[in-house]
């Protein structure tokens, strides 16, 4: 068995030293910090990137918060105007048919007081008429020439007689 | 093709062992202390997979790419495959031995791999080498062990929350389990490259024998052969997996002590 040729022993030690040596110091000083560069460059590239986005997540998320803000806003704002608005109208509404309530009662006052001064005319005239005719009617019948005066005075008696 | 009894002799020709046979290439005929360090076959077939680990480790990390290209994959791949059994077996504190892992891990995946190469060399098949590895391991550990805790190491053999009573039996048994370390890991990986390739070649060696007789029957060794190629690259893997975790696993007890 080749294995248990102790000749070959030295040899193989010694190169197996020289060869692991060589290759412990290559990688260990050159090739495997270039991996480990390589590697912790991608780490950090993506741990950037994640906080990036992060960033930009929380840019959006204000963004949002603004215009949110802003609508809410704007929806108050229109609000106000709108009830603004209606308070007004009701205001000119109320006004309005307060005038007409006022203009209306002073109309049908001075009607009314038109209608008092043409039934005192009527009654002025009536009574008047009451007195020609009751002069008339004396002179007729008895044939008293009765002053209108004192017809006058008897008509209003028998009126307050009679009421 | 030649007669039959040509072809079998030919066959017997080579034993399976004769795969693991070492040679000098470049003689060094000036011995260094009695010692014959001549460049051999097993000496060029380290090289070869140093040079292919520093290769490919060279080549990956060249684009430097933030989306890495098939063969930085395969760096990366194996970068974090090692430090992630680091980390998972001895923690935070295994991370300054990562390149000694690294390059133990790598150094026997490529020799058990070119080994696969037919007609190349498997330098992990010889027991003085992994042999050599796993003392070198032990020791290196023994030592980071007494270096970090002092005296307090040696406690190491005595289990904590044991009964007094079984100390005389159980110390002795810790410390020969401690010592049969170096040989249980070297063997493990010298055993099963060594069989492997015997029994490939062995297999190898019945297609050959048989097709010169009826070229038929020699299929069944053919698809075992192709079969066994397919589990010698698993056991190639796993080996050198197995000797890297055990090794960490070590370095784990000696820094923590149980």
């Amino acid at each position: 068995m080749p294995q248990l040729d102790t000749s070959t022993f030295a040899s193989q030690i010694f190169w197996l030293i020289v060869v692991f040596g060589a290759l412990y110091y290559v990688l260990s000083r050159h090739a495997l910090p270039r991996v480990a560069s390589i590697l912790q460059t991608r780490q950090e590239r993506i741990a950037a990137d994640l906080n990036q986005a992060q960033q930009l997540r929380l840019e959006a998320e204000q963004a949002m918060a603004r215009y949110d803000e802003v609508i809410g806003a704007a929806q108050a704002d229109a609000h106000a105007i709108a009830q603004a608005t209606q308070a007004k109208l009701q205001a000119e509404t109320a006004e309005r048919l307060a005038a007409l309530d006022a203009r209306l009662a002073t109309q049908v006052s001075e009607a009314e007081a038109r209608i008092a001064a043409a039934k005192t005319a009527a009654l002025q005239d009536l009574e008047e008429a009451a007195v020609t005719a009751a002069q008339a009617a004396t002179e007729r019948l008895a044939g008293l020439k009765v002053t209108k005066k004192d017809a006058q005075a008897a008509l209003q008696a028998v009126t307050r007689e009679a009421a | 093709m030649a007669t039959g009894e040509e072809a079998a002799a030919h066959a017997e020709g080579h034993s399976p062992l004769e795969q693991f046979e070492i040679h000098p290439l470049i003689k060094i005929e000036e011995q260094l202390w009695g010692w014959d360090l001549s460049f051999t076959n097993s000496s060029l077939w380290m090289v070869i997979a140093a040079v292919c680990v520093c290769l490919l480790v060279w080549q990956g990390t060249r684009e430097r790419s933030l989306v890495p290209g098939r063969l930085q994959s395969l760096v990366e791949l194996l970068y974090n495959f090692v430090a992630d059994l680091l980390d998972s077996n001895v923690g935070h504190e295994g991370k300054k031995y990562f390149p000694f892992f690294f390059t133990l891990f790598t150094f026997i995946l490529f020799g058990n791999m070119l080994g696969m190469i037919p007609g190349s060399f498997t330098f992990t098949s010889h027991i003085i080498v992994t042999f050599s590895m796993a003392i070198f391991v032990v020791t290196a550990v023994t030592m980071i062990g007494i270096w970090k805790h002092g005296w307090h190491f040696f406690s190491f053999f005595a289990p904590k929350g044991c009964p007094p009573a079984v100390m005389p039996l159980l110390v002795p048994i810790e410390i020969l389990s401690y010592l049969i370390r170096p040989i249980s890991l070297s063997v493990r990986l010298f055993v099963n490259m060594m069989a492997g390739h015997i029994m490939l070649k062995t297999f190898a060696g019945f297609i050959v024998a048989l097709s010169t007789f009826y070229v038929l029957p020699a299929i069944a060794p053919l698809a075992l052969t192709v079969a066994l190629s397919g589990l010698e690259f698993a056991i190639a893997f796993l080996q050198a997996y197995v000797f890297t975790v055990l090794s960490s696993i070590y370095l784990n007890e000696a820094l923590h002590l149980h």
